[in-house]
């Protein structure tokens, strides 16, 4: 789960991390929430705010009211501002970039960087040598020498930083996180504070989990919010462009069923895949998600193969909903593996043809789109 | 011979009297798999398929030799569990359990690590050596022996290719699912040397996907140490970008971890690249014949 700012200062405070005072504004005709002047920051689920007009000083009450319309309405890369945080103006000494990290490594890492406020990609383009990369050790944490390395690259005294450095470290590690990221992280008066917070929360994980569902509840107040659909199956339901529905029991045969589509020159129209836990029941809502769609399927290719999945069940969940939906669209199966003799029982049962081999499966579902 | 897994591997089974448990320790049990016993806390006492059961990993440790451990253990659970088993001494963890959470799976792999066990997953199908063993849950009616190493971060994906190689009647050493990440214990880059290094694979197939970096190390492996012929199909190239495609690895995101860079990185290297599953077969034919037969 992506957190807005205010949510992940909100996150801060409850590690002790200084973040600087501020208050959540859900429209845009509430009084000035702080004396004048003060930052006010569009609260959006992207980056790139700042460069948008979304972050703007409020130096008296015209501004304020003129700002405060101004970037509620906003639209930033495709997302809907959703409010609105006024926050103290900081005026920091240095700022610097600082984040721990589980995404696109294989352990935590923390990343520092002196050149604050730009974006991390940028930096490391241009100025590699301006990035500082730690490992964290699960179990032991940040060591006494990594510290010193970076108390050494602030120019702070270790106090400081090893002091921030541990809520920093137990707001990713104890808060369930997958990215905790300030940027600019500012030093003021030779104190480090958090001026900006984003922060990705491990769905996952159980500590993240109820912390979300609090945050969940509380976005309600949000201005035109609205959650999220949750999944509640396993499903992996990712709409395309195309006209051919395809349906896989695994991630890999699904991205190699969408290659060779795509190279007979078809196109995909969604991307289904069952997840780990599968049933009738998942192989059914895999059926409505790529068929209730609303949008004309010229075929449909569900492709099959059995290690934990069982294809007795996933014969159920197709005829269960072809039955039910009285679907005329061609659906092509390919179904192999555990509990194969049942699974293809049924569906000869019920009349439907099942293939064996995946490209021939795709080959005689291309000619029956291409020559209707 | 295999690697990973021979036949003497002795296997413990966690989670074995759950519903995946008892379908894949019976499948497993099939493939003559030695399976000595199961553990599930709480069933202690019982038998599965005539395999007893045990409350802890240390209890069956006391009755029984393993050096290999395969969990299906809920997510929750996990992580316990795998610590539980790497503290029995085993040499190979197989660990099946999809959607743990990540800092979890961070904590296990170090664990592992540190004390010497090769924990393969999580969120994997384990590894088969045709005919002779397997840790995991592919269906052995894919399979048959042979020369050809696979290694493939999906379960399904490594089926598929090896029906596909079994059915042009190309046999394989060994099969290994390392799970779709985006964290890894076993990664692509270590199943290749350990092919390199097996006497009895002749051809190593690769297959990756989109998403992270794991195919440009492996690719960087291959350049400086592998001789043996590789073969490798990269799956995702037309998947759309930012969107993780059932595998939360599987993820382009600007211009890291797509198929292009994979691709480039692989033939760089010297690995026969290929985009279908025909075209596959062709190659691990011409690589085979080259060194006198399948």
């Amino acid at each position: 789960m992506n957190l807005f700012e205010y949510e992940g200062k909100q996150f801060f405070r409850h590690f002790s991390l200084p973040v600087p005072q501020s208050m959540l504004l859900t429209d845009a005709e509430q009084p000035a929430p702080l004396p004048f002047p003060f930052v006010l920051k569009a609260q959006v689920l992207t980056g790139g705010r700042g460069k948008a007009g979304g972050v703007q000083v409020c130096r008296d009450q015209a501004a304020y009211a003129e700002q405060a319309r101004r970037i509620l309405a906003m639209e930033i890369k495709g997302h809907r501002v959703h409010g609105l945080l006024a926050e103290a103006m900081v005026k920091p000494e240095r700022e610097f970039y600082l984040s721990i990290t589980l995404q696109g490594v294989q352990r935590p890492t923390l990343i520092f960087s002196p050149q604050g406020g730009m974006e991390i990609e940028t930096v490391a383009a241009t100025q590699p040598d301006q990035i500082l990369r730690l490992e964290i050790d699960p179990f032991l944490r940040l060591k006494g020498y990594q510290k010193k390395r970076l108390a050494q690259w602030m120019g702070l005294p270790q106090p400081e930083v090893d002091a921030f450095l541990e809520k920093l470290q137990r707001a990713f590690f104890e808060g369930g996180a997958t990215l905790v990221e300030i940027n600019p992280l500012g030093v003021v008066d030779g104190k480090l504070v958090a001026m900006d917070a984003k922060l990705v929360l491990d769905d996952h994980n159980r500590a993240a989990k109820a912390f979300e569902a609090e945050l969940e509840e509380a976005r309600s107040a949000l201005w035109q919010y609205t959650p999220p659909a949750h999944e509640a199956t396993t499903v992996t339901y990712v709409p395309l462009q195309g006209d051919v529905g395809l349906i896989s029991d695994g991630a890999g045969t699904g991205m190699l069923t969408l290659d060779l589509l795509t190279d007979l020159g078809l196109d995909v129209a969604c991307f289904t895949e069952l997840g780990g836990m599968t049933s009738e029941e998942v192989m059914y809502r895999a059926m409505e998600l790529t068929l209730g769609s609303g949008r004309p399927l010229k075929a449909v290719l569900i492709v099959l193969i059995g290690g934990f999945n069982r294809m007795d069940n996933m014969a159920r969940g197709i005829l269960r909903y072809v039955r039910e939906h009285q679907v005329t669209v061609p659906i092509f199966t390919r179904m192999c593996g555990t509990m194969e003799e049942e699974g293809l029982a049924l569906m000869r049962e019920a009349g439907m043809k099942t293939y064996y081999d995946l490209t021939e499966t795709a080959q005689a579902l291309c000619r029956q789109v291409k020559e209707g | 011979m295999a690697i990973l897994i021979d036949p003497n591997t002795r296997v413990l089974v966690q989670a074995i009297t759950g519903k995946s448990g008892q379908i894949q320790t019976k499948a497993m049990l099939d493939a003559g798999t030695k399976i000595v016993s199961g553990v599930t806390p709480g069933k202690g006492g019982q038998e599965v398929l005539g395999i007893p059961v045990y409350n802890y990993v240390s209890e069956a440790k006391q009755h029984h030799d393993f050096d290999a451990v395969i969990s299906f253990v809920p997510p929750a659970g996990a992580k316990d569990s795998c610590i539980e088993a790497i503290d029995a001494g085993i040499s190979l963890l197989v660990l099946t359990t999809e959607e743990m959470a990540l800092q979890d799976v961070v904590e296990v792999i170090a664990y592992a690590k540190a004390h010497g066990t090769t924990l393969v997953g999580p969120g994997c199908a384990g590894v088969i050596a045709p005919s002779i063993s397997k840790v995991g849950a592919h269906p052995v009616r894919f399979f048959r022996p042979g020369r050809v190493g696979i290694v493939s971060k999906s379960g399904a994906l490594s089926y598929e290719i090896g029906k596909t190689l079994s059915d042009a009647g190309i046999g394989q050493s060994s099969v290994v699912a390392i799970g779709g990440g985006p964290l890894w214990g076993f990664t692509q880059r270590d199943a290749v040397e350990r092919y390199a290094q097996d006497p009895d694979t002749d051809v190593i197939v690769l297959l990756g996907e989109i998403g992270g970096s794991s195919e440009e190390d492996a690719a960087a492996y291959i350049k400086a140490h592998v001789t043996k012929p590789v073969v490798s199909l990269i799956v995702g190239r037309h998947a759309p970008a930012g969107k993780s495609l059932g595998h939360a690895g599987a993820i382009v995101s600007g211009n890291t971890g797509t198929a292009a860079t994979k691709i480039q990185a692989l033939t760089d290297a010297g690995a026969t690249v290929v985009s279908s599953p025909t075209a596959l077969v062709e190659a691990v034919k011409a690589e085979l014949s080259k060194k006198g037969g399948a």
